[in-house]
């Protein structure tokens, strides 16, 4: 997030949200809009679905799925037309605006309502609500990053705020809210292929040298590595012989499971580090017991960059261990000796090497936390970006063209499908399935399903339906409900018996960010008879 | 005497195990229970703005240990809270040792020194969909007819997202099995939760239970106003049975229901 | 007996909501929204509010283990890091550092992280380190 969480009730005058159903993912930021709504701040939702969140909307669209882009650009022409945008901030911070115009200029609310099934004056009242109520801050989720056009998503929402001066001002900015506790921290980490902590490059034999001589481990290598996408091909065609997996459940999470079944029996070795016996770690090699929260303390990083520390509350279970103890013995097996007596040991270290967290220590840190970029021992914290300037100079502008996405409907799959989760579970369920006060919410799989495709299809709520794609078949209960439009299915990702993504596709994925196509498939549903 | 010593002297002469107060943690004020075996924790014993239902950690330590004396830090709303539970076999109150502050509303002061009772500001849309947060009940009712109030209470019960904050963070909420969560009265897995149902059971299961603590409102990520709700509710148990919940000892009219609750369905024609 | 609040964040959404861990003998008996918190303000979600039925499972991973003729023995600490990283060490002699891939996790903390990238790149010599921001 380019912001912070406490603004949106504070500073925001509008607030979008587009492709995140918050309520049900992340309630206590959902608390702020709807706040920040009541207080007199105005709320548009875009959303495929009609979300808990429509209802507090003073605009409420549902665009078909796969369509933000040309939503987004919808929104910008009408913008551009009526002169509601920030020419002087344009003029000033941000450069290609001509290129954005001329793109743009194509979009005009009829032609996006062609594409996207959001009536045209929607689209005009949308754009009037988003770029006359400042500051305006734009939140997403995966509804806008899981698609083949994810990265165009994305620069298109930056496109918008930048358009309305919405980048670099409290209440504004573009936040994506994410998924998992520490996503953001095991990015700020190194945790990617092409960068050590901090985002520096591998590629960069200045950065390579600082971390080589703070290592003490000789040459570092100079090519980036692989993104899990790549990894799982790369897997296939056996190039990649083992696999170090810690905290995650490739399994559940990752697309096309009955690929990733066959893919994952290539490897000669795999090693899964977990709390639970996940159904990755059950074909692994070795298993490494974890250390859970509340057994150990290190320090978490959230959604809008703020860096807060856990404590330790009791001891592991049985015998297992610390992540950082596990991995430092790991490591020192492999040859590479590392030895620390604690985690504020190895967070000292980490901040040496990372300028974004150099002003942060554990005393610092406390509970309340800091937000990056934190310079140095006296620097407050950065509640929002861009202040004066973009990290690059000007704000760019892309021009960005609608692509339609990967699948569409067909006569042979003639639903369309997304998934994602519910409000009492949690990614593959590896800890909320054993939760008893959870299990009580949902205690399996189901299928959203539109009335009018229901009576179609003669089903009724609890009926078991086979729901086929090109990738595969599962079977799941189906909830009747106008939640999702019709000729559309909702599938939760989080159980293991009605496994979703052996529907979803591994090859349709964003071309840069590698991710995958998770919120738009084609299927088909038939009723399996008692 | 400082509250310090006070709880010092309590330990030492071992008249409680035990004492439920707050510690400063960063800055951050929090629960704490000090004991013989820290003592010197004492150094830094709070009486906290921030109030957490202390009694009910007194429920969690008496279940796993029935006859521990434990001291408790008590504002006004905690010593009703209390009182309940000694009613309903909760807490032996002979095990309880309670030193108070008093803080709560009265005839000389309108808002007590805690953090719940500082007046918030409501915005006009709330004001015009939802229910004021400082709505007093009798101007509310003269504000709005019938079917007006209904669907104010309507849009702030949609609000929910089925957190049980409600009910996990109440202090007189122990029942081991929660109607809430009984799928034959309110549907799992829906969000929010069937509007008004939801609500209104367990607001039916807080007549002649609510001590006014204000600690579910605080907990409610929507900020519905259950206070306000409850208050209407004990209004009633208070107008039929003269009964006010947490003002003293004395058994509550709704134990003679008897005392085995069963969630089964009663034939209707007994 | 003894009782005390160990404040933590919340391990599941990226919102990162205060808790405190009331904790009775040595095990977590609740957990309870931190009042003061600067993100949540003494409010969470029902996934928040249950955080230690997860922690308390039964089903909890207890020792580490190695797959024996397709079957799971329990091992010491020393058994299973050893045979780990034999055979990657064997992978890795046979077809370089670049057949072996780490993907850190977005659920472990920042000083994880830190030392599981620095574990592929300055251990393994490979920048094949990912993990599930993408899923």
């Amino acid at each position: 997030m380019t912001n912070s969480i406490a603004e949106f009730e504070t500073d925001s005058k509008v607030i979008f949200v587009i492709g995140s159903n918050t309520t049900a993912c992340h309630p206590l930021i959902a608390n702020r809009i709807i706040k920040a709504k009541e207080n007199g701040a105005r709320l548009i939702v875009a959303d495929p679905r009609n979300i808990q969140l429509t209802k507090f909307a003073d605009l409420a669209v549902h665009q078909r799925l796969g369509t933000d882009v040309a939503l987004l650009n919808g929104m910008m022409h009408v913008i551009i037309r009526n002169d509601w945008h920030a020419a002087e901030y344009v003029e000033k911070r941000c450069e290609e605006f001509e290129a954005l115009k001329k793109t743009v200029a194509s979009y005009d609310p009829e032609r996006v309502e062609a594409i996207t099934g959001i009536a045209a004056r929607d689209i005009e009242q949308m754009a009037e609500l988003y770029a006359t109520n400042a500051p305006g801050a734009l939140l997403y989720a995966m509804g806008i990053t899981q698609h083949t056009t994810g990265v165009d998503n994305v620069k298109s929402c930056c496109n918008l705020a930048m358009l309305c001066g919405n980048l670099g001002v409290p209440g504004g900015g573009v936040n994506p809210l994410r998924g998992q506790n520490n996503v953001q921290g095991a990015c700020d980490m190194g945790g990617l292929p092409n960068v050590f902590t901090g985002y520096q490059p591998v590629a960069d034999p200045e950065v390579r040298e600082k971390f080589a001589s703070a290592w003490n481990c000789g040459e570092l290598s100079d090519t980036p590595g692989m993104t899990i996408t790549d990894m799982i091909s790369a897997i296939d065609e056996g190039k990649i012989k083992g696999l170090y997996v810690i905290g995650e459940n490739p399994k559940l999470s990752d697309p096309d499971k009955n690929h990733l079944d066959h893919v994952l029996k290539k490897l000669d070795f795999l090693v899964v580090e977990d709390i639970f016996l996940t159904e990755s770690a059950q074909v692994a090699d070795v298993v490494f017991a974890s250390a859970a929260l509340g057994e150990r303390q290190g320090t978490f990083t959230n959604t809008e960059r703020r860096c807060m520390l856990t404590q330790k509350a009791v001891e592991p279970v049985g015998n297992a261990l610390p992540d950082w103890q596990i991995i430092s013995r790991f490591a020192t097996a492999l040859g590479h000796g590392m030895s620390y007596d604690s985690p504020e040991e190895v967070f000292n270290e980490m901040a040496s090497l990372t300028k974004s967290y150099q002003g942060m220590t554990y005393d610092r840190i406390g509970i309340d936390g800091l937000q990056w970029p934190c310079l140095a021992k006296d620097h407050p914290g950065t509640p929002y970006l861009h202040k004066e300037t973009f990290t690059r100079g000007k704000g760019m502008f892309h021009a960005i063209e609608f692509k339609e996405p990967a699948e569409a409907a067909c006569a042979e799959y003639p639903m369309m499908m997304t998934t994602g989760r519910m409000f009492a579970h949690f990614h593959t369920g590896t800890m909320t399935r054993v939760s008893n006060s959870l299990d009580t919410e949902q205690k399996t799989g189901y299928v959203d399903i539109n009335p009018a495709d229901a009576e179609k299809l003669n089903i009724a709520s609890g009926d078991m339906v086979l729901l086929t794609s090109r990738r595969g078949e599962i079977e799941a209960p189906a909830q009747i409900t106008d939640s999702v439009p019709p000729n559309n299915v909702f599938l939760p990702i989080h159980f293991g018996e009605n496994p979703t993504n052996t529907l979803t596709s591994s090859t349709a994925f964003d071309p840069i960010a590698k991710i995958p196509e998770f919120k738009v498939g084609a299927v088909k549903i038939e009723k399996l008879i008692a | 005497m400082d509250i310090t010593r006070q709880v010092e002297q309590l330990l030492k002469q071992g008249r409680v195990d035990i004492f439920l107060g707050y510690r400063e943690l960063y800055g951050h004020l929090i629960p704490h229970g000090y004991t013989m075996d820290n003592l010197e924790d004492l150094e830094n014993l709070k009486v906290s703005q921030h109030r957490y239902s202390l009694e009910k950690v007194a429920t969690h330590l008496a279940e796993k240990k029935p006859d521990l004396k434990i001291g408790i830090i008590a504002r006004d709303c905690n010593q009703r809270a209390l009182n309940i539970l000694y009613t309903w076999n909760q807490l032996n109150p002979d095990n309880i040792e309670t030193l108070n502050v008093n803080c709560c509303p009265s005839k000389t002061r309108k808002h007590g020194d805690c953090s719940y009772l500082e007046p918030k500001e409501t915005g006009w849309f709330k004001k015009e969909n939802g229910i004021d947060y400082n709505a007093e009940p009798d101007a509310f009712m003269e504000e709005f007819d019938n079917s007006e109030r209904f669907s104010h209470w309507m849009y702030e019960f949609s609000k929910c997202i089925k957190c049980y904050g409600c009910r996990n963070v109440c202090p007189v909420c122990f029942c081991p099995e929660c109607s809430l969560e009984n799928p034959d009265l309110i549907e799992p897995g829906a969000l929010p939760p069937e509007v008004p149902i939801f609500h209104l059971v367990r607001a039916t299961h807080m007549a002649g239970r609510c001590v006014d603590c204000g600690l579910c409102e605080d907990a409610c990520p929507a900020e519905i106003p259950l206070r306000f709700l409850y208050r209407q509710m004990n209004q009633i148990v208070g107008d039929v049975f003269g009964y006010n919940p947490g003002e003293g000892i004395e058994k509550s009219p709704f134990t003679i229901i008897g005392d085995k609750v069963t969630l089964e369905p009663k034939p209707m024609d007994a | 007996m003894n009782c005390k609040f160990v404040p933590s964040v919340c391990s599941y959404c990226g919102t990162g909501c205060g808790v405190l861990f009331e904790v009775i003998d040595g095990k977590i008996n609740s957990t309870l929204p931190l009042k003061s918190h600067p993100v949540n303000q003494g409010k969470l979600c029902i996934k928040g509010w249950n955080l230690h039925e997860y922690i308390n499972s039964f089903m909890r991973l207890k020792a580490p283990l190695v797959k024996e003729e397709g079957r799971f023995q329990k091992a010491t600490w020393d058994e299973a890091i050893n045979h780990a990283a034999r055979n990657f060490n064997r992978i890795k002699e046979e077809h370089g550092p670049d057949s072996i891939g780490v993907l850190v996790s977005a659920k472990v903390t920042n000083e994880e992280n830190y030392l599981a990238q620095k574990l592929a790149r300055a251990a393994l010599k490979t920048n094949n380190v990912d993990h599930c921001a993408r899923l």
